[in-house]
């Protein structure tokens, strides 16, 4: 016992567990899992078919659902492509390039990550609200912002645009500068650089951060309900109209929304779980093809 | 030439990274920069590349000034450590990337890429991925992928370093086989002493920022000129002898002077010797060999084809340690073949005596420092200051002190002597020690701040630029700063309007005769202005005179005297070019052992 409590005599961080202790550290997690993960998600697609196959779909064909159904994919494709395009050249511009306030950018870029979201949906209330600063020019010019869909589109960008920024920046930085450098004395453009060097390089990377981008859009909720209003039909999301069914005591109807929530939150776990799978491969080719180019490296050219 | 360097500089954040860096790269020639990590050499090969700007100079390839050039426009070929291949392309695409970005037709890249993949010794690999192939044959392609446009130089950043010691022998073959036969300029960077004498026709050995010397690889190592690239390059025993009329002392043997520069009599002079020239005798002299003195065996070992022997031997006038200029005792390291070792084998502790097969001097006029001070609390003050750390750090030399009081006589003919200035004395106490037989002597007025910049002015006879050239050259070599020469317009005037003839002429020999690149201003007006004007501020100053004699001295410090007075550089080195003869001299007693009282320890 007193030479397996010494990982260097035991000979690994796995050895020197006594068995029973693994077991116990097994069960512990599993049992959490199950009572804080596991029985609520089961527990939301029983409830959703708890009246039969007809009445959930029945409930996702309500109009107003159908309309926040719409609202979110919509509000996901606008911010999606915004997000990945910022990430992308704020993650360019942290790991290749050296310039003042870099930093503060990296500090900027984490910031929607500790703020809470009603504080971000308040932000723009008080920027765009009918007493907030651009209220009364908004106002006169007949623009909507808040309580309408670019609101709730601004709201998205801000609660989700670390995302891709924050999957690329480790990646790009660890990659450094040569691969680009190289390219560039070989006489490429930049543009070309980007596309065919910076970018397949960190292809796999980049798909993540999307998916997390996507996956956080479309569940958004304390920023979003903060300047949407909950006008139904028309600027709820699937999140805040599985709140308001909730609210109004349509538990089979609230819970199909939220099932359908839970399928896309599957599916983006899947595709991660998919692309890191494949990313780890490429990284590490499995068929590494018996060298007949042994000799080659002693050979003289 | 394929390559010219103009005084290429670089700072980062106020730090020099590269200093005034010249250097000409014929065609077809294998160019090595050589250094300790941080000397700037990857710093300056990227510079080339044009990856990294530069603040000053001039970078020329071909005939065509690409300072202002991008990388892109260079034609250059890179082969990095970390191969910097493109992961997510296969080896064809890697090695034709080049051809495309040029919009070359795919049957000639085809053709190309084949030629290429034969010439690095890979053919039939074009479909792997990089990751697919060992770490040797990735290079391959890196290097098969940099030549692919047909550049005219070929820039090489330590592409060794990531591979076995086996593999890289034979892809350094390989390499300098290719350079060959594609018959492309090549710069390869590395620290590795072997790899750079294996490959180069010429080394540039770079420290601190500056291309310290440059030269074929046997005469870098036999026919150094500073302490840095002697002991950097190889084992060396660097010894301080002594500059005599007939020549250069070193212990019992006199040797022929050295051809670099007419030294002072009495001057130290700063000797290498390297282990393999030092041979032993169990008798009184050993025979072949000049003889240098007596010493005890300390220490054997043996390493298989050769037998290292240290030996403890103890100092004289004309023997000493550079790096302990005031030990009694001092080691020297020799070596002596397997066989030899076997003929007549050596116990620790027997006297044997040491001669020697060949001596190499240094042109640098500075050996020892040796700080002079009234009191031990103000040489401690002055060892502290960093100019000396600085030197005595780069240099290898513990700096001497000796509490001087007014009647003794000084040894003033052996080293650097260094001394404060005060504030309101000006530069007399330096002048004191002129006057008293010193041939160079550095005062400090400022004891905090490091030096940054070197202001050279030279009084225009051939002895005042010879001496101050050389004690520029070595200050250069050790400290990071820059260098300004000074020349004064009317001087150009009155040497018959030929405009930028002399500041040429000056600039070309500091460069030609001791390989540093300094930068020349004229001045119109007073000299004591014009250093004024340059001195003060924010940057720490070295005002360097060279001076003819002492009278001519005296009448420079007359005319600078009450400017500098008032408000000194942080430090000043005057050296005088004419040795001190006839009545001047003749007071001085001659090359005295330092008395006993030392500071350090």
């Amino acid at each position: 016992m007193t030479l397996a409590a010494n990982p260097a005599a035991a000979g690994g961080v796995g050895a020197t567990a006594a068995p029973w202790a693994r077991t116990a550290l097994i069960v512990v997690s599993l049992t959490f899992l199950t009572l804080i993960l596991i029985v609520p998600v089961v527990s939301v697609v029983g409830y959703a078919f708890s009246e039969g196959w007809e009445h959930y779909l029945a409930a996702l064909r309500a109009p107003d659902t159908i309309a926040a159904i719409q609202l979110t994919l919509l509000t996901a494709l606008i911010v999606v492509p915004i997000n990945t395009i910022f990430g992308v050249a704020a993650a360019w511009a942290i790991a290749k390039f050296d310039f003042r306030g870099k930093h503060m950018l990296i500090t900027l870029i984490d910031l929607p990550f500790s703020v809470s979201p009603v504080i971000a949906g308040l932000v723009f209330v008080l920027l765009f609200g009918a007493q907030g600063w651009l209220g009364p020019w908004l106002d006169t010019h007949d623009i909507s912002i808040i309580f309408a869909f670019p609101g709730i589109v601004l709201a998205t960008l801000l609660v989700t645009f670390p995302y891709v920024a924050r999957e690329l920046i480790p990646v790009m930085q660890m990659q450094g500068r040569e691969a680009e450098e190289a390219a560039v004395s070989l006489g490429a453009r930049g543009f070309t650089t980007f596309f065919r060097v910076t970018l397949p390089s960190v292809r796999w990377a980049l798909l993540y951060g999307i998916i997390l981008c996507n996956a956080r859009a479309m569940g958004e909720f304390g920023a979003v309900a903060v300047v949407s209003g909950h006008i139904r039909g028309s600027t709820t999301t699937m999140p805040l109209q599985v709140e308001i069914l909730y609210n109004e005591y349509d538990l089979t109807g609230a819970f199909a929304v939220a099932s359908l929530l839970m399928l896309l939150a599957l599916v983006t776990m899947l595709a991660k779980t998919l692309i890191e799978l494949y990313g780890a491969r490429r990284r590490r080719p499995l068929r590494v093809r018996p060298p007949a180019d042994v000799g080659a490296e002693h050979r003289r050219p | 030439m394929s390559i010219s360097l103009e005084q290429v500089s670089k700072h980062y954040d106020g730090a020099a990274a590269i200093s005034d860096v010249s250097a000409d790269i014929a065609d077809g020639e294998f160019f090595v920069l050589l250094g300790p990590s941080g000397s700037g050499k990857s710093t300056l090969l990227r510079a080339i590349a044009g990856l990294t700007t530069i603040d000053r100079g001039r970078i020329v390839l071909h005939g065509r000034d690409v300072t202002h050039v991008s990388a892109r426009e260079r034609e250059v070929g890179i082969v990095f450590q970390n191969y910097a291949l493109f992961k997510h392309m296969s080896v064809a695409d890697n090695i034709e990337f080049a051809l495309r970005a040029r919009g070359v037709r795919a049957a000639e890249r085809r053709r190309r890429r084949e030629e290429l993949l034969e010439l690095v010794a890979l053919p039939g690999l074009g479909e792997r991925l990089p990751a697919e192939l060992s770490g040797g044959q990735q290079q391959r392609v890196a290097v098969a992928r940099a030549l692919a446009h047909e550049p005219r130089v070929l820039l090489l950043d330590e592409p060794f370093g990531a591979l076995d010691a086996r593999i890289r022998e034979d892809l350094r073959r390989a390499i300098r086989q290719i350079q060959r036969t594609v018959g492309i300029t090549a710069i390869l960077v590395t620290h590795d002493q072997e790899e750079a004498f294996t490959m180069a026709d010429r080394i540039g050995v770079m420290d601190r920022g500056r291309l310290q010397e440059t030269d074929e690889p046997r005469v870098l190592y036999s026919r150094p000129r500073t302490r840095f690239v002697a002991t950097f390059l190889g084992a060396a025993n660097v010894l301080l002898g002594r500059h005599e009329q007939e020549g250069v002392r070193i212990g019992h043997s006199l040797f022929e002077p050295s051809p670099f520069g007419r030294p002072s009599r009495g001057a130290e002079a700063t000797v290498v010797i390297r282990p393999e020239d030092l041979a032993l005798g169990q008798g009184e002299a050993v025979v072949g060999a000049e003889p240098l003195g007596r010493g005890k065996v300390e220490g054997l070992e043996f390493v298989g084809v050769l037998e290292r022997v240290r030996l403890s031997v103890a100092a004289s006038t004309a023997l000493a340690s550079a790096q302990h200029p005031d030990a009694k005792q001092f080691l020297l390291e020799a070596s002596r073949s397997a066989r030899e070792a076997e003929l007549a084998p050596l116990q620790t502790g027997q006297n044997v005596s040491i001669g020697v097969k060949r001596v190499h001097v240094l042109p640098t006029p500075i050996g020892s420092l040796r700080m002079l001070a009234a009191s031990s609390e103000r040489i401690e003050q002055l060892a502290a200051s960093p100019v000396i750390r600085e030197l005595a750090a780069r240099m290898h030399v513990r700096p001497v002190g000796r509490v001087v009081d007014g009647d003794a006589p000084i040894d003033v003919l052996g080293g650097l002597p260094v001394v404060e200035i005060e504030r309101d004395q000006g530069l007399a106490a330096p002048m004191r020690l002129l006057e008293i037989g010193a041939h160079q002597v550095l005062g400090i007025a400022d004891s905090r701040r490091p030096i940054d910049r070197l202001l050279i002015y030279v009084q225009p006879t051939r002895s005042a630029r010879e001496a101050a050239l050389g004690a520029a050259a070595t200050l250069l070599r050790h400290l990071a700063v820059d260098a300004t020469l000074l020349v004064p317009a009317h001087q150009r005037r009155s040497l018959g309007g030929s405009s930028y003839r002399d500041l040429l002429d000056l600039r070309h020999s500091a460069l030609r005769g001791y390989g540093v690149d300094v930068r020349t201003e004229s001045f119109d007006g007073l000299l004591a202005e014009a250093i004024r004007n340059r001195a003060h501020g924010e940057r720490a100053t070295l005002l360097l005179l060279g001076v003819t004699s002492n009278a001519s001295a005296r009448g420079l410090l007359e005319e600078l005297g009450p400017a500098l007075a008032l408000d000194p550089p942080a430090a000043a080195l005057i050296v005088r070019g004419t040795s001190v003869s006839g009545a001047e001299g003749a007071s001085i007693p001659y090359v005295r052992q330092p008395a006993a009282a030392s500071a350090f320890r």
